[in-house]
């Protein structure tokens, strides 16, 4: 076993550890001791109760909610061939972000397993739209990126006319937007679990012909890729991921543009390391930042897009920062 | 002198439309007067109701679409200019993004600050943005892929900033958002009193430097050989678009792709350089801004639309438009 990945298990620990303190964390304070004994079923009956029906869920949602976006990040990175790209850049979390206002506003009285199936959707049609550009022969995966933001304005301009035009409801679409674990439980984590089961197998598979692919097309195209459908097929499994993600959990940035830079920092370009460590790095980055929004302000709770937003950007402007001394 | 004629004809009938363009826009809307009686009603008798909303509502609105979209035109030319990317402007740049979240943020902090504070903190926060999309994507030569990467990555962020702000002050929800999408309604003297002096500045200053921004368009190393002092053009410039665009934001809201859209257009009706280009550059953000205030009176009739949303859904099929472009030259 090599030093780069003597690191993966070491963050599996950094995520378990994570976790145990953000399921301590919140209104009622419970130690990381009895944490531990509640969850193999030998603690205090009341904690174990709160942290069973409330605590768990949510941290597991956000473990599986931070993987899959982290992992649908450090695809969209790969295949675009360009660090900055990520869902929310190029406007899959926009779209889902306007087909979940649409429900919102326009069906108000719609039952509540519509919002996150019609976010999804939305996912899919951005995703539709830059399939159809994808397909196309000889398409630069850089145009991609720039139709996948002209769709992010049109779909951001959508959801501002419906805001301004439904001012009632505007804060439950805004909390939605900013991205919350408020309130999720175990039913979100059946929707999303299923999804990640699928598709980050998928995206490991395929890690050796993401590599394939960072050596340029005409290489990859040497060594008998077919560029064009490995493409679609890449961006099939990072829209399901984000989508699904997204559509339980909200539009959270930043985790998916930021885990597969500190993992490509850590253990390098190699997909078949990167995508699990980013993985596992953007699942305690989504636990930590949940555990911090909760613990902030009480009794009110920082949406945990906001957290990732504000402690992520600053550290990626750093990280791109040093990416440029040293001349990538 | 072919080229200044077919300049004279683009002022002249740019101007046409304009005047046009104004007396719609002072004629239509909830009350809806008709056009001739709308150009009456300025003239009338200052009790009837008419002259009242035309003078206090209408006018002012109108004059601000002229100002604002005169200088976010100018402003995206001079971007285009200087870095010689075809996608730059003020809201690619993070510079719309960065004056909105300041500008939020004051609201919320320091809800008693008097309002001509406003732009100046607009001004801090597009220094901010534009430096951060700045600082992102140059790395090895700007294209406007990183531009466009870094500005979204950029504009992401500070949004999210923004709506934080916005979640924990619900009270003001609803008039915030509407300014946060770009709105000219409810626009009145004051605010043309606010922009005006920023932005008569930032256009003269502009007009004065067309001639070195001419030749900053024909790249670095030519300025340099033809004794353009750079460091100082750039420096010059920036303060340029910062006053124009902070200043548009902090009374108007980020009124996104003007500046992306009207140096494309100009140069399209100009052809070659013209000694014109920034006027009719500001002759046709005006133009741009008064039409597409118009078109948001009536796409949620009765109700007032953000005129920021109009614009941006003309804008991103714009942007596409440029991209195809430029992957068809290159």
């Amino acid at each position: 076993m090599t030093r780069r990945q003597s690191i993966a298990p070491a963050f599996l620990l950094l995520l378990i550890v994570t976790a145990i303190i953000s399921i301590g964390t919140g209104a009622v304070s419970i130690s990381p001791r009895e944490v531990v004994e509640s969850l193999f079923g030998t603690g205090p009956k009341n904690h174990s109760f709160i942290i069973g029906e409330y605590r768990l869920p949510r941290v597991v949602l956000a473990m599986l909610a931070g993987a899959g976006l982290a992992v649908s990040g450090a695809i969209l990175q790969g295949m675009i061939r360009n660090p900055l790209a990520s869902p929310d850049v190029i406007g899959i979390t926009k779209g889902a972000g306007l087909a979940s206002a649409i429900v919102i506003f326009l069906f108000p009285k719609s039952p509540a397993y519509l919002l996150p199936l019609a976010a999804f959707g939305g996912a899919a049609v951005v995703a539709a739209i830059l399939y159809v550009y994808t397909a196309r022969k000889r398409v630069q995966p850089a145009t991609l990126a720039l139709v996948g933001i002209a769709i992010g304005v049109i779909c951001q301009a959508g959801i501002q006319y419906l805001m301004v035009k439904n001012p009632g409801d505007v804060n439950a679409a805004l909390l939605w937007m900013a991205g919350s674990l408020w309130g999720r439980g175990w039913e979100h984590v059946w929707a999303v679990l299923p999804w990640i089961l699928v598709f980050l197998p998928i995206a490991y598979s395929l890690a050796n012909r993401l590599d394939v692919l960072s050596l340029g097309d005409e290489v990859a195209e040497g060594l008998g890729e077919d560029v064009t459908r490995l493409r679609v097929v890449l961006l099939v499994t990072s829209v399901a991921l984000a989508g699904a993600c997204v559509a339980v959990v909200g539009s959270i940035g930043f985790v998916g543009l930021l885990s597969p830079h500190i993992a490509r920092r850590l253990v390098g370009g190699k997909h078949a390391l990167l995508l699990p460590v980013a993985a596992l790095l953007g699942a305690t980055l989504m636990v930590a930042a949940d555990g911090l929004g909760r613990w902030l302000l009480p009794p009110m709770e920082v949406p945990v897009g906001i957290v990732t937003a504000v402690i992520g950007a600053p550290y990626f402007l750093y990280l791109i920062g040093r990416e440029k001394r040293r001349g990538i | 002198m072919q080229g200044a004629s077919k300049a004279g004809i683009v002022l002249a009938a740019g101007m046409l439309l304009l005047i046009f363009g104004l007396v719609v826009s002072i004629s239509v809307g909830w009350t809806d007067m008709g056009v001739v009686s709308g150009v009456k009603s300025l003239f009338a008798p200052s009790t009837s109701q008419e002259h009242l909303i035309v003078t206090t509502l209408r006018l002012p609105r109108a004059l601000l679409a002229v100002i604002i979209g005169a200088g976010l035109g100018v402003a995206g030319a001079i971007m285009q200019a200087m870095t010689g990317n075809p996608l730059a402007s003020p809201q690619t740049f993070g510079v719309n993004a960065g004056a909105s979240m300041a500008v939020v943020a004051a609201l919320v902090l320091l809800p008693h600050l008097p309002v001509p504070f406003l732009a100046p903190l607009a001004f801090g926060g597009a220094v901010m943005g534009g430096f951060a999309v700045y600082y992102l994507g140059a790395a090895g030569g700007m294209t406007p892929v990183k531009l466009a990467l870094a500005g979204t990555a950029v504009h992401l962020f500070l949004a999210s900033i923004t709506e934080a702000f916005i979640l924990f002050h619900q009270h003001s929800t609803d008039q915030v958002l509407f300014w946060l999408a770009g709105s000219l309604d409810g626009a009145d003297w004051t605010d043309v009193n606010r922009v005006l002096p920023w932005s008569i500045g930032g256009l003269v200053a502009a007009f004065f430097m067309a001639r070195s921004i001419g030749i900053m368009r024909m790249g670095e190393d030519v300025a340099k050989n033809l004794g353009q002092h750079v460091i100082r053009v750039r420096t010059i410039c920036g303060i340029i678009v910062i006053v124009l665009a902070g200043s548009a934001v902090a009374v108007a809201g980020p009124i996104g792709f003007i500046g992306l859209m009207v140096p494309h257009l100009t140069r399209l009706l100009l052809g070659r350089e013209s000694q014109l280009y920034l006027p009719i550059t500001a002759l046709l953000g005006a133009l741009l801004l008064v039409y597409a205030d118009v078109l948001a009176r009536f796409i949620a009739y009765p109700y007032e639309s953000p005129v920021g949303i109009v614009t941006a859904f003309l804008g991103a099929p714009f942007f596409l438009y440029l991209v195809g472009k430029e992957r068809r030259a290159s």
